[in-house]
């Protein structure tokens, strides 16, 4: 190396040092670019979606507000009720709450374990002002009759680690019991598994729906004279902009069973006036209404790619003997692949987390995973169950992306 | 003149940031219901007062609350909530608790609040706002015969047709018991008391399945207000159970032909809370607020707009005294609110403890009891 005779620049700088100094000018300029997007991307996005992650499996304030009672709960089996030692660091550790009335917190965070809590919990911080010294097993039980069932203890115990994956046991219909083994819940409140199959099966077959109708459409769109092209595509586009409440009402209108459709096909004497059939409020009015809704996310994708396929290689196919299906799926099929595997992603990925369209038009088959999400959210305030449900669901959605990249290979993908 | 304008422009945005930030924020669920705390207690307050008062809207639920509180940024004063939202909201702290006698304004004959309102509150923190009802309506074209009661309602045989039924537990269970020939007892304490029990929980779910899965009845879930009286008026059912102000306003304001049924009605309020902490607490401003408009003729006013009953009885002897109180001036309000004698023969008191205690539970066995239709 030291042999080598060494370059000089103009200003008298080596070649290399000076080429890196340049180098490092331009890097930096680009982070500056970068930068402000970056920044957004970490707040609007990563630094959500951390906390959510976090959320879900942070389970710290329960042991804080009661550390004497988990502390005693340890000892204790799970089979028969504690022993006094725990019902008095109880007392020790809720009365002062219910003095200071902190204690609010723990009776929806207990609900979220075992119904009735909250209830329980409420009428004991009323009556806790007035226990005596000495007896607290009695008094407690006197005081409300979850202390007398170990099943709450169980669940009290349940809640002491600080971090904790019971919230993701739940969203699959599973739980800890009193020596902390997974089992399945009660058979009549299994319902997460069941919303996670419809919500697949549903995102599934819009998908389908949506390439089915799409492929033709997109064709036309690419092969067309500009005129008529330009026409298909603000009807593509038209209901793309309409808000989607406005799309989902109309479908509505139409679907019901005293509406047009109906009437139409009562009209041509298909079916008789008193057998209308129903088109809504069943799994047909989710499957009618969502493919529509999501129809611009394949068209727009097949499209691009379609257009940028030349008419030769058809022609050029043909010439060489092909019939026109077998031109067809030798060469313009597999070449339209980018724009299928791009276009199903983004359908799929979009239908998985739908839930005002279904809820509004699929009746009692019309709840998704993503309602159940909504109603912690805003109904129930189980934030933490939201979180693992949505953590859940981002995990699903990474995994499909992970097949496809092993099955078509992510940089086979192509938006326009 | 261009830079008339800007300065305007300019001048008007200080303005509106001035009186948005002096304005107490009145958080309430929209549409028609707004517009009638607006127009009957809203407005005059804000007259009376001096205060300026904002109308946001929201649905429901205190995740936005929650969030503004961790934020460290709460813009709400007063928020419009169910009961079971004044309860885990008191507890989490995220609402002031209020002393009826001291915090709110007396009847006019000089009866203290605690003693002129129907009933006791839920929580510390909630005060009464309106009383309305779950009630079912038919429509009058479609049916035959005219049903009577809630066991009509259950009645496949004697009137067949699609039924409309709220898509979640809330109200369904409880109607179900009582269409099951369950007496209501006081004020539906008969029927709570039976849904604590498994079997009584069972049978209430067996009762919707039986509907829903009947070839001459069948289910719709409805998930608005909006949708009974529509469900009813296009055809699509023959009976819905729905908010009787939405009844009302079908029936007398737009003369759809449906009429409203009254028996085993559930009646469920909707309540007050102000926001601890929130922009206007400190300096009292938000509870005079509060106090004007849940005076006896602020509740009032709203009747005039919407079939909802106020929760004083103070505000009840005012409309009485001021018949036809309803907007368009010639139909009596008394007879159409929840509370009237002739539509609380026999009526069910919605629980809160029971829905704040189950809710969860009770949904997740709805669902799956869903599934399976």
């Amino acid at each position: 190396m030291s042999t080598e005779k060494i370059i000089y620049s103009t200003d008298g700088l080596p070649l290399e040092v000076s080429l890196r100094k340049a180098e490092r000018k331009n890097k930096l300029k680009a982070a500056l670019l970068v930068g402000p997007l970056f920044v957004f991307i970490l707040i609007t996005y990563l630094f959500p979606i951390a906390d959510m992650l976090f959320r879900s499996v942070d389970d710290r304030m329960i042991t804080k507000l009661l550390p004497k009672t988990f502390i005693e709960l340890e000892k204790w089996d799970g089979k028969a009720l504690p022993e006094e030692n725990v019902y008095e660091a109880l007392y020790r550790d809720f009365y002062p709450l219910a003095i200071a009335k902190e204690s609010g917190k723990l009776f929806q965070r207990l609900n979220y374990e075992k119904s009735g809590f909250s209830s329980g919990l409420k009428r004991t911080n009323r009556k806790i002002k007035n226990f005596e010294e000495g007896n607290f097993k009695e008094q407690f039980i006197e005081a409300h009759k979850i202390w007398n069932n170990v099943e709450y203890w169980v669940a009290l115990k349940n809640t002491a680690p600080n971090f904790s994956y019971v919230k993701y046991l739940k969203g699959l219909d599973l739980k800890l019991n009193q020596d902390r083994e997974i089992i399945r819940v009660e058979e009549d409140r299994r319902i997460h598994i069941t919303l996670w199959l419809r919500t697949i099966k549903v995102a599934f077959w819009v998908t389908i729906f949506c390439f089915i109708l799409s492929y033709p459409i997109a064709h036309l769109l690419a092969t067309l004279p500009m005129k008529y092209s330009n026409l298909l595509m603000i009807c593509v586009l038209l209901p793309f902009w309409t808000s989607l409440l406005v799309r989902t009402s109309s479908w509505m209108v139409l679907l019901q069973q005293q509406g047009p459709i109906n009437d139409f096909i009562v009209m041509i004497g298909l079916v008789s006036d008193d057998s209308r059939p129903e088109l809504m409020y069943n799994v047909i009015g989710t499957f009618v209404a969502m493919t529509q809704i999501l129809l611009p996310f394949m068209v727009l994708p097949l499209y691009s790619v379609m257009k940028t396929i030349s008419p030769s290689l058809m022609r050029a196919g043909k010439s060489l003997g092909g019939t026109p299906f077998v031109a067809f799926r030798k060469i313009y099929f597999p070449l339209t692949i980018p724009g299928i595997g791009a276009g199903s992603l983004l359908v799929f990925i979009l239908a998985i987390g739908y839930y005002i369209t279904p809820a509004l038009v699929g009746g009692a088959s019309g709840s998704l995973i993503s309602n159940t999400i909504a109603y912690h959210m805003k109904s129930s305030l189980d934030w933490a169950f939201a979180s693992a449900l949505g953590a859940m669901l981002l995990t699903g959605v990474m995994v499909i992306y992970w097949l496809y990249n092993k099955i078509v290979g992510i940089d086979n993908i192509k938006l326009g | 003149m261009k830079k008339l304008s800007k300065l305007l422009l300019a001048l008007s945005f200080v303005l509106s940031i001035t009186t948005s930030a002096f304005a107490v924020t009145v958080v309430s669920w929209g549409g028609a219901y707004t517009e009638s705390q607006k127009l009957g207690y809203g407005d005059p307050t804000a007259k009376k007062l001096g205060i300026p008062v904002n109308w946001v809207d929201y649905t429901g639920g205190l995740s936005e609350i929650k969030a503004q509180k961790e934020a460290g940024k709460i813009t709400w004063d007063i928020i419009d909530v169910y009961a079971k939202d004044t309860i885990i909201g008191c507890d989490e702290g995220i609402f002031a608790e209020i002393d009826f006698d001291k915090d709110l304004a007396p009847a006019p004959d000089g009866t203290p609040a605690s003693k002129d309102y129907f009933t006791s509150m839920p929580s510390k923190c909630a005060v009464g706002n309106i009383l309305y009802s779950w009630n079912f309506a038919y429509n009058t074209e479609n049916l035959k015969s005219a049903p009577k009661t809630m066991k009509d309602f259950f009645n496949t045989k004697k009137f067949p047709g699609k039924r409309a039924i709220y898509k979640g537990a809330m109200s369904n269970l409880e109607i179900a018991l009582a269409g099951d020939g369950v007496k209501a007892g006081k004020g539906g304490d008969a029927i709570y008391k039976m849904l604590e029990t498994e079997k009584g929980m069972q049978r209430a779910m067996d009762k919707i399945k039986a509907l829903c899965t009947d070839p001459n009845g069948g289910c719709v879930f409805w998930n608005a207000g909006a949708q009974p009286p529509e469900l009813l008026a296009n055809g699509e059912v023959v009976m819905a159970t729905g908010w009787n102000g939405r009844f009302f306003n079908a029936e007398v304001g737009e003369g759809s032909p449906i009429a409203q049924v009254w028996d085993a009605q559930i009646l469920d309020y909707e309540y007050f809370a102000l926001v601890k902490d929130g922009p206007n607490y400190a300096n009292g401003k938000a509870m005079a607020v509060l106090r004007e408009m849940t005076s006896t003729e602020g509740l009032a006013g709203s009747a005039k707009y919407i079939a909802y009953a106020p929760w004083r009885k103070s505000s009840i002897a005012v409309m009485q005294a001021g018949e036809p109180w309803y907007k368009d001036g010639k139909t009596n309000m008394v007879p159409q609110m929840p509370t009237a004698p002739q539509n609380t023969k026999n009526y069910i008191l919605m629980n809160p403890d029971f829905w704040a205690d189950n809710q969860d539970e009770i949904g997740e066995k709805w669902e799956a009891m869903k599934a399976g239709l």
